[in-house]
This record gives structure tokens, C-alpha cells and sequence, in this order.
């Protein structure tokens, strides 16, 4: 487990322990704020807390309303602790297809509202054996696949298949259809808005095929943080799944502009082994790398690569010296997260409270 | 925090995946290949934990043999992780610059025989300071940088100017050198082993240079998984800062005497087209090394994508997939995936022999 060095609340965040991740109070209430603030039609943000494993966060969520007043993760065992820490209403984006994790999926299904993603036939008739032997009723969305290589229906007859089984079956419960996507990426509003329909139109057609055999849909669960106003301005769509809008990241900033960086890792230079390099202690272990380097903040400076203990560092102009701080805004928040044990919670550059990451390492 | 604790005597197919475990026969070869090699010589073993995050398996290697009695950490934390365990001797084969951080080793300094390594003036005097304020004195060795272009000296001078003053301050004891080495690609065995020979004895003329100014030289820290045979024959190594070889990855399939011993069983959860699976383990759990994860046991199957919490394995034709299905992933390079795991769950013969914590993992300070 994680080992800063924990340091008295007041201290001034350039005092912290390195590396750690640090989240600005603030920010992340504005981020919230602005994300939520667009849900204010037919489509309702449901946060997904795999991106923070913070309980602490997703209360403030759910409090700053536009949600469903639920929530989505990613795992069984993020949803186990999610529900002991007060969330009556959590969608598993994924599929439990083993008897032992359905058996736990039935339980859990007693004491919460709990949703599943499902995409075959078979997995019906086990989610429903389980409900049933259990006196649960778990709710599933029928997964639509609309990239190829997710897990997923094909949009259209398949999954519609899926759906009259699930009406059919006892102990499960049809909640609607969910897709299974690649995040949109595009800047431009229009791009992001036309590309966002084009990825919802199979599930609506799938939604009106269901329909017409008197089945009713709910919830079409579609979007994510990077799309999130295209998502809850686009007709049809009930539920936006997203989570890394409120602690942002290097990646998403270019299609998020109007959000700040909650989440960052403060690192000291180490070394500085040779004019214009210099050493950090954070690298691919407490920053993350897995699918993009993140950004430092010294002027100039580029991120020359991480190594799994260091940072290193091609410096401009700014020369930084032995001990000076740096600080990293992570390329995914949610990868970082999953590397700490611990956020440290500042506001106006003073700690203000140290919080657990209690579902950070929860895969199973 | 994952909490999983299966029952001794579970066999794999009952284990909840994704659920990292270590082949207990494989990590007991590889300890024994090492123990081997350095029977009789100078040169010992000197484990890098940053691999393992465990006391466990850094033991293990100490009882087989062919290892000095400690290990080297790659940060503080890590190093307070394996003192609390009982192993005392610990080398931080890295730069502790702050004087927080310096204070917390002054008082690691009291539990046990911490050293670490130094490459700039200003430290060297930072860590006297600050020892000589808390009455003890911390060891520090001279990082050299013979390959890596990361941290350590540049330059031969460089080193003895460092030794020297490291000699002339209290609250420091001058005890060696030390170097990373680094191999940008993965060759033939015969040029593995040249290459090896050269970096390492770049580290051995600091050391010369250094005891020519009168000055002894007790340790030359050196060498590492790819390089762990080739630096026990260089004159002057007296320990290797191996890591990767106890559990490792598919990207050093080249050294013949060391078996992938860490592995990620994980369930296919999908059959979404022919010869498509998506099963579920990802980079949250899994990282994503620089190199592809394999799949054991399944010729003709690669992992194609991996995305947050799945992975998508392709059949070239030979295998059929089944959802339930367990498959085991290999990593190409492992040292990311461990520190994912607060858990690992031994195996012999496909049932669980024993539960161990990873307690440095997340050890990044």
C-alpha cells in the first residue's frame, strides 16, 4: 500500500509528500458543476465511479443532481463497495458471466437496484437461474455493439433476441439497451454532436425493432465524458455513463476545454544529470502512461518519457533546480487513481483532508 | 483495495479472475538459476524489489541462495516496507533529495544498514547535514550512468569528485558505486552478453579511479536481469541488482534458464464474432508494458486490444472460444503489472498453494 508522508491539514500543497495525487477541491466542484449542469433534458448523467474509486467523489455527484441518481462501475467489486458506502442504484457496464460473480451480482441485487450489461442468451437464463434461487430481481441492459472488437449484440434482430429473453425469463428485468463504444473523440460541437447520432441511431433502431413487438425500452445508456454535451442534447439517449470529467486529464482536455484539471501528481526534481534534462521521482508508477504521456508544468519543458520510478524531463528556458516541484497532469485521471491508495484534497493550496481510495485495485 | 483470499487447495478454474498469480515452480526455477550462477563467486545477488513488492519472494531468493542477506528498493517507502519485514540491509539504488524524505531515512537508518546513491554535490551534503543532525550516519554510493541517460554521473571525474567529498563529510559513509544499465532492444544471447560486459565495466573504472585517490571501495552495485551472469564475471562486481528475472516477462524469452512466472487469469466474458474474445482483464489490471501480453498454452491466439477493463484476443483460426472460458495472459515486461496487485496468489500445478500480500505495492514515494 501506498506511503506518503502524511502531512497536517493547512499545510501549503507545495509541502506535500511526492509523488502524490492531489486533487483540487475547487476544480473538481466546477467541473461537476458545469457537467451536471447540462443534463437538464430528457437525458440524465449516470457518473461512473471507476474513474475516481472514490466514494467521497461520487456522494458529490449524485448530490449536484442531472444524474439518474444512480450510479456505473466497471466491476462486481466496485459495485460491492460502492453499495456499502450508501449507493442504492448501480449499473454494472459489463458482463458477469461466471457462476460465482453472478451468484455475488444476485445478492448484491438484494439490498441495491442493481443493473448488468448483458449480450447472450445464456447469460439471461444464468443471471435468471441465480435471481430467481436468490428472490432477487437484477435488472439488465442489453450490451449493442457498435465497434468491432467490444463485447456486445449486433444492433437490430440480435438484440432483440436478447431482449424477449430477458422479459421472458424470471428474476431478470429488461432496463434497456446500452452501447458498447469507443469514446467520441472530435473537438469541433458539430463533429462531436453528428458523430455521437450516428453511434446512438443503431441502438434506437434495435429500441423501435424491441418496441414494435410491445416490449417497452426505458433507458437507451449511451455517451461518456468526452461527448457528454453532444450525448445529453442527442434525442433518444437516457443515460450518459461518464466519469473522468471531474477529475479530467491531458487526453480529454482538447474536447473539454471548459474543465480544469482537478487531478495532477506532484513529483521533485531528483537529478539534473545534464544541462536541459532533469530527473522527477514521479514516473509510469505514480503518474501512468499506459496510453499517453501526461503534461508538466514548467514552461517549455517537454515529457521526454517516463520510466516506472522517474520522470524525465527535456527543459527549455526554465532550468529548474535539485528539489524545485513539478507537477504532472496525468494523460488518463483514471489510470492514475487506480495506482494511489490515497488522494490528497487541497483547496486554495492548503491540505484539507486526506481521502481513501477504496476501490482502486478492485477488478474482480 | 482487493481483498481476495482463496482457500489453499482452490484450483484455478474456481479462482475469481482477474487474479494475478505466480506459478510457485516457475519463481523457484528462476531463484535456483540465480543461486547457481553466483555459487562460489564474489558476486551475489542483491534482489530489486520494485518487481515483487514483496518480502515473500525477496526471502525466497536469500534462502535458495546465491544472494546477499538485503535487497535494493526503488524508493523510500518500499525500503521501510522490507525493513518492517525483517530485512535490514537495503540499498535505494536511487536519489533521495528532500529533507523530509532524508529525515525518514535518518530514522529508517536506526532499524537497519540503509545505503543510498547519490550523483550530485548538493545532495551529498543535503543527506550529511541532515544525518549528522540526527546522529547517524547514512551509506551512500555513487550513481553512474553507463547507459540509461537517466540519473548518475556523466563522467569519471565526476564520480571521484563525489567519492571524495562523500569521504571528507560526516553524518555519510562512503561505501561504492553503482549503475543501471539498459539494452534499447532485445538481441542475440552472444551480443546480450557483450553488451552487458561493457556497460558494467564503464561502473568499474569509476571504481578504480576512485580507489587511486586512496579511497576503498567496498561495493560495486551493478547489472541487472539481462546482464545478472555476464556481471558476476566482471573483476570488481560484488553484487547485481537483478529484478525482473524472479517473475518475468515474455520480452526476455531469450534467456532460456528463466520461465514466466507471474500470469493474469482471466475469463472470456464475449464472443462477440468468430474467432473474436474479449475476456476480462485490461489495462487497469493488467498495464500496458510496451509489448504485447501472450496467451499461454494457445499458439495462434494474440491479444489484439486492450482497452480500460478488457482485452480482445484474436484466433488465427486454431482456437475456438467459449464464453467461461479461462485463459492465462503472460506479460511482456511485468514490473507495471505487479505494482496493479495487492494480491498474489500462488500456484502449484494449476491449485492455489498460498495467499501473499503485496505490501509495497503503490510504494511510489
Amino acid at each position: 500500500m501506498e506511503r506518503p508522508i502524511f502531512k497536517p491539514v493547512g499545510t501549503p500543497v507545495d509541502e506535500l509528500d511526492t509523488p502524490s495525487l492531489v486533487v483540487d477541491l475547487d476544480v473538481l466542484a466546477a467541473n461537476i458543476a458545469t457537467v451536471h449542469g447540462a443534463f437538464t433534458g430528457t437525458a440524465r448523467l449516470r457518473p461512473r465511479v471507476d474513474a475516481h474509486c472514490t466514494p467521497a467523489i461520487a456522494h458529490k455527484q449524485i448530490a449536484a443532481g442531472g444524474t439518474v441518481g444512480g450510479i456505473a462501475v466497471a466491476t462486481l467489486a466496485q459495485a460491492e463497495l460502492f453499495a456499502q458506502a450508501g449507493f442504492g442504484d448501480i449499473l454494472v457496464a459489463n458482463l458477469i458471466v461466471t457462476r460465482s460473480k453472478i451468484a455475488r451480482l444476485a445478492s448484491l441485487a438484494r439490498d441495491a437496484v442493481v443493473t448488468v450489461a448483458v449480450d447472450s442468451e445464456r447469460n439471461v437464463r444464468d443471471l435468471s437461474a441465480a435471481a430467481t434461487s436468490s428472490n432477487a430481481t437484477i435488472r439488465a441492459v442489453v450490451a449493442v455493439s457498435t465497434a468491432s472488437g467490444r463485447f456486445g449484440a449486433q444492433p437490430g434482430d440480435a438484440a432483440a433476441r436478447i431482449a424477449r429473453a430477458v422479459v421472458d425469463a424470471d428474476g431478470v428485468e429488461l432496463a434497456g439497451l446500452m452501447a458498447s463504444e469507443e469514446p467520441v473523440l472530435e473537438e469541433d460541437a458539430d463533429a462531436s454532436a453528428a458523430k455521437t447520432r450516428e453511434r446512438v441511431a443503431p441502438l434506437l433502431d434495435t429500441r423501435a425493432r424491441i418496441e414494435s413487438d410491445g416490449i417497452a425500452v426505458d433507458a437507451v445508456v449511451a455517451g461518456g465524458s468526452s461527448n457528454y454535451e453532444a450525448a445529453a442534447a442527442t434525442d433518444g439517449i437516457t443515460e450518459v455513463p461518464a466519469g473522468r470529467y471531474a477529475l479530467m486529464d491531458a487526453q480529454l482536455a482538447p474536447y473539454l476545454p471548459q474543465l480544469g484539471h482537478a487531478a495532477r501528481v506532484n513529483s521533485v526534481v531528483t537529478g539534473r544529470p545534464e544541462e536541459g534534462l532533469a530527473i522527477t521521482d514521479g514516473g509510469r508508477k505514480a503518474i501512468g502512461s499506459d496510453t499517453g504521456d501526461p503534461l508538466v508544468d514548467v514552461p517549455g519543458a517537454t515529457v521526454k518519457g517516463l520510466s516506472a520510478e522517474h520522470g524525465s524531463i527535456i527543459l527549455d528556458s526554465v532550468q529548474p533546480n535539485l528539489k524545485d516541484r513539478i507537477w504532472f497532469t496525468p494523460y488518463d485521471s483514471a489510470e492514475c487513481v487506480n495506482l494511489h491508495d490515497y488522494m490528497h484534497v487541497v483547496r486554495d493550496g492548503r491540505l484539507e483532508a486526506v481521502w481513501e481510495i477504496p476501490a482502486r485495485g478492485r477488478y474482480r | 483495495m482487493d481483498n481476495y483470499r482463496p482457500a489453499p487447495g482452490t484450483p484455478l478454474e474456481e479462482l475469481e479472475t482477474p487474479c494475478l498469480v505466480v506459478d510457485l515452480d516457475a519463481v523457484e526455477n528462476n531463484y535456483r538459476a540465480v543461486a547457481d550462477t553466483y555459487r562460489g563467486k564474489v558476486c551475489q545477488m542483491r534482489q530489486h524489489t520494485k518487481n515483487i513488492k514483496s518480502p515473500t519472494l525477496a526471502r525466497m531468493q536469500i534462502r535458495i541462495g546465491g544472494a546477499h542477506d538485503g535487497v535494493c528498493t526503488a524508493k523510500l517507502s518500499e525500503a521501510e516496507v522490507m525493513v518492517e519485514h525483517g530485512i535490514t540491509d537495503v540499498l535505494i539504488p536511487n536519489q533521495v533529495v528532500t529533507a523530509d524524505k532524508i529525515a525518514r531515512l535518518c530514522a529508517l537508518q536506526r532499524q537497519g544498514d540503509v545505503k543510498v546513491c547519490v550523483d550530485s554535490r548538493e545532495n551529498v551534503e543535503d543527506l550529511s547535514e541532515i544525518a549528522e543532525s540526527h546522529g547517524v550516519k547514512i551509506g551512500v554510493l555513487i550513481e553512474v550512468d553507463t547507459s540509461m541517460g537517466r540519473a548518475g554521473v556523466r563522467s569519471v571525474d565526476a564520480g571521484v569528485e563525489l567519492a571524495k567529498l562523500a569521504e571528507s563529510l560526516p553524518g555519510v559513509d562512503f561505501r561504492g558505486v553503482m549503475s543501471h544499465q539498459h539494452l534499447d532492444d532485445y538481441v542475440d544471447n552472444e551480443s546480450r552478453v557483450l553488451r552487458a560486459r561493457e556497460y558494467v565495466e564503464r561502473c568499474v573504472v569509476v571504481k578504480h579511479a576512485i580507489e587511486a585517490e586512496g579511497i576503498a571501495v567496498e561495493v560495486v552495485s551493478s547489472g541487472e536481469t539481462f546482464s545478472y551472469d555476464a556481471a558476476a564475471d566482471v573483476e570488481g562486481v560484488t553484487e547485481v541488482e537483478g529484478g525482473t528475472y524472479a517473475l518475468m516477462g515474455t520480452s526476455y524469452d531469450y534467456m532460456e534458464e528463466f520461465q514466466v512466472a507471474n500470469k493474469v487469469l482471466s475469463t472470456i466474458v464475449s464472443t462477440p464474432e468468430p474467432g473474436v474474445a474479449v475476456c476480462d482483464a485490461g489495462t487497469r489490471a493488467l498495464s500496458q508494458p510496451g509489448g504485447p501480453f501472450s496467451v499461454e498454452g494457445m499458439p495462434g491466439v494474440t491479444v489484439e486490444t486492450l482497452h480500460d477493463d478488457h482485452a480482445v484476443l484474436r484466433s488465427d483460426g486454431g482456437s475456438d472460444f467459449e464464453v467461461g472460458q479461462q485463459v492465462l495472459l503472460l506479460p511482456w515486461y511485468q514490473d507495471m503489472l505487479v505494482n496493479r496487485w495487492d494480491i498474489y496468489v500462488a500456484v502449484r500445478d494449476g491449485v492455489v498453494e498460498e495467499v501473499w500480500d503485496i505490501p509495497a505495492r503503490g510504494c511510489a514515494q
